[in-house]
């Protein structure tokens, strides 16, 4: 598989302080990425490198096979910024159009107002839009020129919840076309669904680099939580196999474990007194929390 | 330059003169309020009476072209560019194939067509109304001076659009816009001014602009100091400019 992104042993320092440290990553054509990591750890600088918007201190970038600032690489990429206000004076129309100018091959006005939900809004000023309709507008103008690699940078703050379930589908049409997809989300439910690959950045380092179910399945593992009679103490549960925490909420215990299969049943054999038992897989917010105070 | 980027600077170019078109500073500084001072002032001070050798009405044509024409390249050229780079704007074109030249080509071209629009509109407003009588030359070498000279002032737009603040800039550049249109002679002659303020309107690029219109309808020709001191004025801020650009990148 050709790597659309190329990063290799990329550093960042500002002031002193290491934004990006020694960061090596390959991102294969077709795939759907998210970048994920708590604020601040290095997923802005990270995308705005590979965009050629700033340089690394140390380390080389590629993308597309060549410089990201080259005007024929640019041609192929677009990106939703964080940060970035709309032009004023002009109209969601004439936006669109004036970006699609850049483009060699760009992709038709009535396409972009589409997929951005923005058909109604097409005379209106830009300025006069909500922050989620300005969100989404940045997306038309992220895809105008029908660029193979796409960045998305926390690209549904502030939608609704309709704009965003067209918002996703339009993008997972867009892999499904073989595009790459770089995101970075808060809504880590967003980027369980719609990512074939997770890369969490803490400290500006890599610290995990897998498949959601890889990435769940590596640090939580699954939970098993019940009501627990009287008699049942913490260091009883402990001495079970296979547990790695206990968390009580009352008298509900949450019994975290790698092999859950085994645990119920040495539940059973030791007679625990149990009531309402579920047994569920962690999801991917569990796992990345766990991820990030490893790292701390 | 390939086919791509000429049709991407022309939608550009496009794209600015509609914006211009469509912003009400501009057309309240630089087409209604020039108007307005002119038949104002001009039957204030009387059209006939001379000044700088030519009739007053022909004089201060020269001076509110002028003032329409700093308006539109300064104050309102620096606005929106402190928009533009303060929300993000200059980010986003950045990482599109459309190159830094073309960006700024088409900010200068499209200005150059509105201040062609300014200078024919008062001069034909001005000539036609007032019926004044000067030679085709005249008409077309001071309009020339004033259109070419005006594009000058984009240079401090730019040195005041890099401030991140736009609300800053709307009322710094305003009061610099007033102020070195009064002092620099646009509103009242300098030949009415003390001697001391005359020697301060000598050194302001605002006065060398009109200086040079004003000398072209009297017969007159351009001097070189008016023409050494505008560039220099072009060359210190494009410097300012791309110093300080260069350091909030760095950043």
């Amino acid at each position: 598989m050709k790597a659309a992104i190329q990063l290799n042993g990329v550093s960042k320092v500002y002031k002193e302080k290491k934004a990006v440290d020694d960061l090596t990553l390959s991102i294969a054509e077709g795939t759907v990425v998210a970048l994920l990591g708590p604020n601040g750890a290095g997923k802005t600088t990270t995308v705005s490198m590979i965009l050629g918007m700033h340089q690394p201190t140390k380390g080389t970038v590629k993308l597309l096979g060549g410089d990201p600032r080259d005007q024929r690489v640019r041609d192929r990429i677009g990106a939703m910024l964080q940060d970035v206000s709309v032009i004023d004076g002009l109209k969601v129309g004439e936006t669109i159009d004036l970006f699609r100018s850049y483009y060699k091959k760009p992709l038709p006005l009535d396409y972009l107002l589409k997929v951005s939900n923005l058909k109604a809004e097409k005379n209106k000023f830009a300025t006069a839009l909500s922050g989620g309709q300005q969100r989404r507008l940045g997306f038309a103008l992220a895809l105008a020129g029908d660029p193979d690699v796409i960045f998305l940078d926390e690209p549904t703050v502030g939608m609704d919840v309709t704009s965003r379930q067209l918002f996703w589908d339009t993008v997972k049409a867009m892999a499904g076309r073989g595009k790459t997809i770089v995101l970075t989300t808060h809504y880590l439910e967003e980027a369980d669904s719609v990512a074939d690959r997770i890369v969490v950045i803490n400290n500006g380092k890599l610290i995990a680099d897998g498949t959601p179910s890889e990435i769940k399945a590596e640090t939580t593992g699954r939970v098993i939580s019940f009501v627990a009679g009287q008699a049942v103490t913490t260091e009883a549960l402990l001495a079970l196999p296979g547990v790695t925490d206990v968390e009580w909420s009352g008298r509900r215990v949450k019994l975290y474990s790698t092999d859950t299969d085994r645990l119920i049943v040495a539940l059973v054999e030791n007679r625990f007194d149990m009531r309402d038992i579920e047994i569920q897989s962690g999801g991917l917010e569990d796992a990345f929390q766990a991820l990030v105070q490893q790292a701390n | 330059m390939n086919g791509t980027m000429l049709k991407a600077t022309i939608a550009h170019c496009k794209a600015e003169l509609l914006r211009t078109a469509r912003n009400r500073r501009f057309v309240i500084f630089s087409v209604v309020m020039p108007i307005i001072f002119y038949f104002l002032f001009s039957n204030i001070v009387g059209d006939n009476e001379i000044v700088g050798g030519v009739n007053w009405s022909a004089y201060y044509l020269m001076s509110m072209t002028c003032y329409g024409i700093i308006g539109a390249s300064f104050s309102t050229f620096s606005i929106r560019l402190s928009r533009e780079r303060s929300q993000g704007w200059i980010r986003m074109l950045r990482i599109t194939p459309l190159p830094a030249w073309a960006y700024i080509l088409s900010k200068i071209v499209s200005q150059a067509v509105i201040n062609l629009f300014i200078v024919v509109m008062m001069f034909l407003i001005g000539g036609i109304s007032k019926g004044i009588d000067l030679p085709v030359s005249a008409w077309i070498e001071s309009g020339l001076w004033i259109w070419l000279g005006g594009l000058s002032f984009m240079t401090l737009g730019t040195l005041f659009g890099t401030m991140r603040n736009p609300d800053a800039v709307q009322v710094l550049s305003m009061i610099t816009y007033m102020g070195l249109s009064v002092v620099g002679g646009l509103w009242m002659p300098v030949e009415t001014m003390s001697s001391t303020m005359r020697k301060i309107a000598e050194l302001l690029p605002t006065y060398r602009l009109g200086q040079g219109a004003w000398n072209l309808i009297a017969g007159g020709s351009l001097s070189w100091e008016g023409i050494g001191i505008l560039a220099a004025y072009v060359v210190v801020l494009m410097a300012a400019s791309t110093w300080i650009m260069k350091k909030q990148e760095a950043v």
